[in-house]
């Protein structure tokens, strides 16, 4: 299945959607465009793999490559520190919703208001809610979600991938930025 | 003037000199309640705006963070309209302010359904028993109704007096429903302040439902020993003919026992309910039965066990009637709401109208008069059992087999699915007689069937889980206590100190609907974890039946292992929907009966004293509905934090407080009249959490209040820190800010806590008595608001 329709049947939205992300490159750009950009992962993050490799450990070596910091919602950052990784910040789904509102809140001191939110790991209908947090009210913020489904509420999304080939587009994604392939 | 009332006499036959009257009626003037000595205070009644600077100010702490599910507004004809990137509809509201609108129609539609369900129980009840009839909650309960006294000023004494009551109710709702059309309000802020006050109207509404049943149908009186009821599907005796009652209005309900038992039939007869119905009838009737939460009724329906299927109102599966006729079970409406497309029999012959359902001529009527529903659906029930021998719409598991075979792969069902369930992983397995994963999907389905309406095979899938969850159905079964109503003025007065002062760290309800995100077990172990940490944990609703579902190693429920007193550990089940007040009226009677304080239209002062004190957290962990929303915004006025889970991000709103902000946490202390920093708690007003797991942390966080003790605020943080450190693997970075004095800080955690307070150069503060009302200052410091 490739289509950049929303996974959720009905979670159409207004008359803007999300850019299809077809090739992982895209996304290598944008990173190195962004200033300051954060990766946003949710518990879901725990239980799913892509390959054989915990996304936990796919988010660590992301961050740790594109020097991005993560937040970590809920007790998805246990799973981060148990791995003794220090760029990761706990903030709760809604809240990062609502502070990255304010164009001048940033997750760190010094580390500047953020331009670009990477999402994952969020039942569908709450990353879509969040995403239509910061589509409608923090334009400053260009978005990317990573997972396998369609968010018409992202700036720039995935079509409902199937599996493998949303593995081969994590991989490249990540061999892009200089992580490991 | 608000202690004021109308008197009424009626007569069955009054003699004159003019002639001679038959049911004569007459009011007389007005009345002054002068019995009670508590000086009105300054809000009786309040109108739209009256409260305005009060919501402002919370608003103003806790802002409004939209997540709005649709960009467009399509409510008038100018529209559609694109409020996209800043662009303003033609009316002139922009997004935002459309996304308050639509809190605010939300919370408008639950005031509506509570409030005519009160109207009619009021009107119903007068009928019966007559305007002066007397309302009470119990012994022990002086204070009947706290939430109508703080807003109207009113002690509602008699069934009139309830009337009158919500003759403000409703004026009310007109206006905040009114405030929804177009080229009315234009504000956000003015929205959710119009929100507030439809929730707190909402409050009032429901306070008025559950006295007037409480005081006249025999229901548990405040009682911590109501009793414990059967409940789940298999507690059904399927011997007998069984009734089920759907929906939130007891009336109906009530008759149809009270009818088997003026007949003495009910040896031939189970009653039973689903959602709010399920808990007011074994109120009335403890022999009654609860086949579970709101999500429960297609299964129930579809497994046959009903004979009749009686529906009143909210909450109903609207196309309840459509399933009940696949098997052969007779549906009876019995509220104008919800007549369902069946013919009115209202004036028809009872023994007519049993023998057209029980020949299965009609598959369904709406009866009008509540007594005519009771003897029509006992006398359908006991005819139409050995007619319809059980009729199921179940499937065999071979049935579901074979046609699991043209399964077109296309998952339009788990794209269906709210909870994103692998369902057509589960036909597939179906197709090699594996019916486990059907089997894994049903504990964790709400029972919203959108799966088979996406399907386009037209698989009845939800009934293909039941099925491959039979053998787990079918054991079901546990003891619930049934609703016990309002909270004792004696239970208050032992518990209202430890409350204030923390030491008893705080008061958790856990109400609403059944949509989890999956299945029901995270509400139990979260009313378990906090009632072994000494909370007081309060129940309502869907979540009071879901949370007793879960039995011990000894196969007990929660309500037989705990005390249902409102005290430290207790689990404490007030009832339906409309007992919630019990809960706002519990903290409500802390400022009274603890602190003094008056409560006659006095609002303001009451909630400004609730949210700085009283560490109460509600919780909805399967919001569904609009009345959930209405509910809720009946807690924010009162300054009382709202979670819910991970479905109720699509309220599209939240509340959020922004901890990193140190000017959004001051308050005056009235002592002084100084402002002073306060630790951000309660950080957030309204809450989607993510999982359990993060309701656990946020849930003792937000029971953190400025007026904590030293002890208390120590006890409440080891609560916080400790539950931090299982969830999310660390210790807190934030228990400095919440640290006012050494006093504070849990002695054994004392290193820790030092080394951070440390580290963020900590000083000292004071412990203010806080409020965020100037005139609540000592000696007239401020003298305005």
């Amino acid at each position: 299945m490739m289509r950049a329709e929303p996974w959720q049947t009905a979670e159409v939205c207004g008359p803007t959607k999300a850019q299809e992300l077809k090739k992982p490159v895209v996304v290598g750009a944008l990173l190195k465009k962004a200033k300051h950009p954060l990766l946003i992962v949710g518990a879901n993050a725990l239980t799913e793999k892509t390959r054989k490799k915990s996304m936990i450990d796919y988010f660590i070596e992301l961050s740790t490559a594109a020097k991005i910091p993560v937040v970590a919602t809920s007790n998805t950052i246990k799973a981060f520190k148990e791995k003794n990784f220090d760029n990761v910040y706990s903030h709760g789904v809604m809240e990062i919703a609502g502070k990255l509102q304010d164009p001048d809140w940033m997750v760190a001191p010094k580390k500047g208001p953020h331009d670009l939110v990477m999402t994952f790991g969020y039942p569908y209908y709450m990353e879509w809610l969040m995403l239509s947090a910061l589509i409608n009210f923090a334009p400053q913020i260009k978005t990317i979600t990573l997972g396998r489904y369609f968010q018409p509420h992202a700036t720039w999304s995935f079509p409902n991938l199937k599996k493998q080939k949303w593995n081969d587009a994590l991989k490249e994604i990540l061999s892009i930025l200089g992580g490991t392939k | 003037m608000t202690e004021q009332k109308r008197a009424r006499i009626k007569a069955d036959k009054l003699d004159t000199g003019f002639g001679s009257f038959r049911n004569v009626e007459v009011t007389i003037g007005k009345v002054i309640d002068e019995d009670w000595d508590e000086p009105m205070g300054p809000t009786p009644m309040p109108g739209v705006t009256t409260l305005r600077d009060w919501d402002h100010k919370l608003l103003t702490k806790y802002e409004p963070s939209y997540m709005p599910a649709c960009q467009l507004c399509c409510l008038c004809t100018f529209g559609k309209c694109d409020l996209t990137g800043g662009k303003r509809g033609a009316c002139g509201l922009d997004i935002k302010a459309q996304s308050a609108r639509i809190v605010l129609a939300a919370c408008n539609i639950g005031c509506a359904a509570h409030l005519a369900h009160a109207r009619h129980l009021v009107d119903h009840l007068i009928h019966e028993f007559g305007p002066r009839y007397q309302l009470t909650q119990g012994e022990g309960v002086d204070i009947e109704a706290p939430v109508s006294r703080l807003v109207t000023g009113i002690r509602p004494r008699t069934l009139d007096d309830a009337s009158s009551i919500l003759d403000y109710c409703e004026t009310q709702l007109t206006h905040t429903l009114s405030a929804v059309h177009t080229g009315q309000e234009g504000s956000w802020i003015d929205f959710e302040s119009k929100a507030f006050h439809a929730g707190m109207v909402d409050q009032v509404g429901m306070e008025i439902a559950d006295l007037v049943q409480i005081s006249t149908m025999g229901f548990p009186q405040s009682d911590p020993e109501a009793p414990l009821v059967e409940a789940g599907m298999a507690s059904m005796d399927q011997s007998k003919a069984n009734i089920l009652c759907i929906g939130h209005n007891v009336v109906p309900a009530a008759a149809i026992t009270d009818y088997a038992m003026e007949h003495n039939l009910q040896n031939k007869l189970d009653v039973s309910g689903i959602c709010c119905t399920a808990w007011d009838i074994t109120r009335h009737d403890a022999k009654a039965k609860i086949v579970g939460p709101i999500s429960w009724q297609l299964r129930f329906v579809r497994s046959g066990i009903a004979d009749v299927v009686v529906v009143d109102e909210q909450c109903i599966r609207t196309d309840i009637a459509q399933h009940a006729q696949k098997v052969n079970a007779p549906v009876i409406a019995t509220c104008d709401k919800s007549c369902m497309g069946l013919p009115d029999r209202t004036n028809d012959d009872v023994d007519d109208i049993v023998a057209d359902l029980v020949s299965f001529k009609v598959p369904g009527v709406f009866i009008g008069d509540h007594n005519k529903v009771g003897e029509v659906v006992v006398k359908t029930a006991i005819a139409v059992k050995p007619k319809r021998k059980g009729k199921t719409s179940l499937p065999s598991k071979k049935k579901i087999q074979e046609l699991a075979q043209a399964c077109r792969q296309c998952s339009e069902c788990r794209r269906a699915c709210p909870n994103d369930q692998p369902i057509m992983e589960a036909v597939l397995a179906a197709q090699e007689a594996n019916f486990g994963p059907l089997g894994d999907v049903y504990d964790e389905c709400i029972g919203c069937a959108r799966c088979e309406s996406a399907c386009p095979n037209e698989y009845d899938l939800h009934s293909w889980m039941v099925t491959a969850a039979k053998d787990r159905w079918m054991n079901e079964s546990y003891l619930v206590r049934t609703g016990r109503g309002a909270i004792k003025d004696t239970e208050i007065r032992a518990v209202g100190q430890p409350v204030v002062f923390g030491e008893i760290p705080g008061v958790i309800a856990h109400v609403g609907c059944a949509n989890y995100p999956d299945g029901g077990r995270a509400i139990h172990d979260m009313c378990e974890e906090f009632a072994q940490r000494r909370f007081i944990i309060v129940l309502s609703g869907c979540a009071a039946m879901t949370v007793g579902t879960i039995k011990d190693d000894e196969g007990k429920s929660i309500y037989e292992r705990r005390s249902g007193h409102f005290d430290a550990g207790g689990v404490v089940n007030v009832g339906s929907c409309v007992s919630n007040p019990h809960i706002a009226g519990a903290a409500i009677k802390i400022a009274s009966i603890f602190a003094k304080r008056n409560l006659r239209g006095n609002y303001e002062e009451i909630a400004d004293y609730i949210h700085n004190r009283v560490g109460a957290v509600g919780i909805s962990w399967g919001a569904m509905s609009q009345k959930a929303a209405s509910i809720a915004s009946g807690f924010w006025r009162l300054g009382v934090p709202v979670i819910v889970g991970p479905h109720g991000a699509k309220y599209r709103r939240m509340l959020l407080g922004r901890a990193d902000r140190a000017k959004d946490w001051m308050v005056y202390d009235a002592r002084t009249g100084n402002e002073v920093q306060i630790a951000p708690g309660p950080e957030h007003l309204f809450y989607a959490v993510e999982n359990m797991e993060e309701c656990m942390v946020l849930t003792a966080k937000l029971a953190i209040r400025p007026n904590d003790t030293a002890r208390g605020r120590a006890i409440k943080l080891s609560h916080y820190i400790d539950l931090h450190e299982r969830y999310k693997g660390y210790f807190p970075d934030d228990v400095h800010t919440f640290i006012r004095r050494e006093t504070d800080i849990p002695i054994t955690l004392k290193d820790k806590i030092h080394a951070q307070m440390k580290e963020n150069k900590w000083k000292e503060r004071p412990i203010p008595d806080p409020t965020l009302l100037k005139r609540m200052v000592f000696g007239g410091n401020g003298g305005s608001k």
